[in-house]
């Protein structure tokens, strides 16, 4: 799976060509304010409109232009696509439903053990002190950072935190 | 001569204790933000900003652009000895940093890429102040068809210099850009576009939450997903054969490409939401067309380090040329930077010089004390830096992301803001996969707004006229380097335009 491929710029243009035409249609639709006694010409929607058309022109450019290029041949960058969800799992978990539902300090500390601790936890096998080691490790950053953080915002910058 | 007097007057305010100990900090903060890997200038700027937001006008505006000015000199750091560009303005400094590290003269490549950083920030700084007040002036002729075909300037020009060998994906970026702009009440009649039924969508999408997003947190899965960069074996890390300190004969004998990359890069700096990147790229391969030695470029070339060091530096002051007089960013940065300005409660433009008329020349001292800040520490911590890039990513990303929630909440105390720097973390990371550039988008959020204002003026004051848009002389320049601009980024039209051209060569030479 790449996303610089043009099976990739296929799928993209089609979404863009969605959204040109949804902004077009949602401009259209939209209030022309005429019981405000607006000039006609200063209508909210008529860059939304303009947006969307141009947006939908260069959509299907893009889908007439997509395997044209060399980028197909570009050598695969060496990438984990296993790291990527895992670390986009745990951010967003973090972002979305750990903070505004406790509070921020624990929050962050948990955030920070699991990213830290998932990714630097030795291969099976390891020794168990080495383990201990980074266990603890792990447990003491999240702890010092997010108590870094919170006191930081809350008394430096006076924020309320979440 | 009076604008010199204004900057001499202007530096000698900023001199105070508490002035040049924000200068240290930051500028310090700023070369490990650049240096590390997935911390890039802009998230450096968009977070800083968080947390300038309750100090005064002047320390606020002076931390963000010592960050700046200290982030985009970073950048050479993790270039030259990971060859993994900082940030993405030091790219070209890898094609002969890594060399000369191979070489085992790290420390000697630092010490030039210091110096040219350095004069490169120099020059753009002296045309910072000799460029920026007539520009205003000028500026003030601008009315809104102008101003229109300004914003539709900035972002043709964006897209197809940041696109590539694609402007396609340029003019894509800038127009999703603009289209987040629609979002959320309209500028002239106050009608609320495209909130879906959500009131907080009501106030638009706010700059700062959504480039935290599109430059912190797709940054931290961007730098998650690749494999570990591996730092070059170099004899700085152990020995002290490898000078540190530049040789002032290397100065003097690349004299003209350091001005001549200092002038490339501040015009590039000035051209609308193209950043140090381009700059650095424009002034290297101009030092290799002009250079003797060029056969030596990308194989460890002192000079082409010093033309993509100075040439990066020197965008940094010429962007903010355009981000002061006419509001419109000249790079991402900038963009953050206008953001902030809001905030403070200056408000950049042509009115900047009568409202403000100090105000550039504190900017242009602020810099220079950040370049002064940036020669001391970029000489003297060395070593420091070298440790800085052994921070495993497994530490640094999740701390980045806990700042990039925290930083958009503290401005406006909103969950929402964290939700907006996730979607924009998510699609930013597809897109810039994708190889779609992000200055164009940004730019596009910046001037939606007065792309849309002017627009709609325009039409009302000409009765729903199209004529203005092009006869006004102003306007019609506009219109004309817009329309060449669109179609040399057509290959057909290129090739053609490049058939003619050597027909009309060979016919002159008599071939």
């Amino acid at each position: 799976m790449r996303f610089d491929s043009p099976a990739a710029d296929r799928i993209a243009a089609v979404a863009f060509f969605a959204l040109g035409a949804s902004m077009t249609y949602g401009g259209y639709v939209m209030d022309r304010l005429e019981i405000r006694q607006i000039h006609p010409a200063s209508i909210p929607g008529l860059l939304p409109m303009i947006l969307g058309v141009v947006l939908m022109v260069c959509a299907v450019l893009l889908a007439l232009q997509a395997g044209k290029g060399d980028e197909a041949a570009a050598p695969s960058p060496d990438v984990s696509w296993k790291d990527l969800f895992v670390a986009l799992a745990l951010c967003c978990v973090y972002a979305v439903a750990m903070v505004g539902h406790m509070p921020f300090g624990i929050a962050t500390a948990l955030f920070i053990m699991a990213f830290s601790g998932w990714f630097l936890w030795p291969p099976a096998g390891a020794d168990m002190s080495i383990r201990m080691k980074i266990g603890a490790g792990v447990v003491l950053f999240g702890i010092a950072i997010s108590a870094a953080i919170s006191l930081l915002f809350r008394y430096a910058f006076l924020v309320r935190l979440p | 001569m009076e604008g010199l007097q204004s900057f001499g007057l202007a530096l000698a305010a900023l001199l105070t204790p508490m002035t040049l100990f924000h200068v240290a900090w930051s500028t310090l903060l700023g070369i490990f933000v650049g240096s590390l890997p997935g911390l890039t200038a802009t998230m450096g700027v968009a977070l800083l900003t968080t947390l300038t937001y309750t100090m005064d006008r002047d320390s606020a505006i002076l931390v963000l652009i010592c960050m700046y000015v200290g982030a985009i000199y970073g950048g050479s750091r993790s270039a030259i000895l990971l060859n993994i560009p900082g940030t993405p303005a030091s790219a070209a400094t890898t094609l002969d940093g890594y060399p000369l590290a191979q070489r085992g003269q790290a420390g000697y490549a630092m010490a030039l890429a210091t110096a040219g950083s350095a004069l490169g920030t120099v020059v753009g700084i002296f045309m910072l102040v000799l460029l920026a007040p007539p520009l205003a002036e000028i500026a003030l002729e601008f009315g809104s068809f102008e101003f229109f075909w300004l914003a539709v300037f900035g972002i043709v020009i964006s897209g197809q210099l940041t696109g590539g060998g694609s402007p396609l994906r340029g003019y894509i970026a800038g127009i999703l850009g603009l289209m987040v702009a629609m979002i959320g009440s309209d500028g002239i009649h106050a009608h609320v576009r495209f909130n879906l039924g959500w009131s907080d969508l009501n106030g638009g999408i706010g700059l700062i939450p959504a480039m935290v997003g599109a430059f912190g947190f797709a940054e931290v899965l961007t730098v998650m997903w690749r494999s570990r960069a591996v730092m070059v074996d170099s004899k700085i890390k152990t020995g002290d054969t490898d000078r540190v300190l530049p040789r002032l004969v290397d100065l003097l004998r690349y004299r003209v490409t350091i001005v001549r990359s200092g002038i490339i890069g501040t015009f590039v700096g000035i051209i609308p939401g193209v950043g140090e990147d381009i700059g650095a790229w424009a002034s290297y391969a101009a030092a290799k067309r002009a250079s003797p030695e060029r056969d030596q470029f990308g194989k460890g070339s002192k000079e082409g380090l010093i033309a993509a060091e100075t040439g990066n530096s020197a965008v940094v002051p010429g962007a903010l040329i355009p981000a002061l007089t006419l509001a419109v960013p000249g790079s991402a940065p900038a963009a953050v930077l206008i953001a902030a300005l809001f905030i403070h409660g200056i408000r950049p433009g042509p009115m900047i010089m009568i409202e403000q008329p100090d105000f550039i020349y504190s900017v242009a001292a602020m810099l220079l004390l950040a370049t002064i800040a940036i020669a001391v520490f970029g000489l003297s911590l060395t070593r420091l830096f070298i440790q800085v890039l052994r921070i495993p990513r497994e530490l640094l990303m999740p701390v980045v992301f806990a700042l990039c929630v925290i930083g958009p909440y503290a401005l406006t105390q909103r969950l929402f803001d964290v939700w907006v720097m996730v979607v924009f973390g998510i699609i930013g990371f597809i897109l810039r996969q994708m190889n779609f550039p992000m200055a164009p988008l940004v730019l596009g959020i910046i001037l939606g707004d007065l792309l849309d204002k002017s627009l709609r003026r325009g039409l009302t004051l000409s009765d729903g006229e199209l004529t203005p848009f092009f006869t006004r002389p102003i306007s019609a320049a506009f219109v004309v380097i817009i329309l060449v601009s669109i179609l040399v980024g057509i290959a057909p039209v290129r090739r053609a335009f490049a058939g003619v051209k050597a027909r009309a060569l060979g016919s002159f030479t008599g071939e």
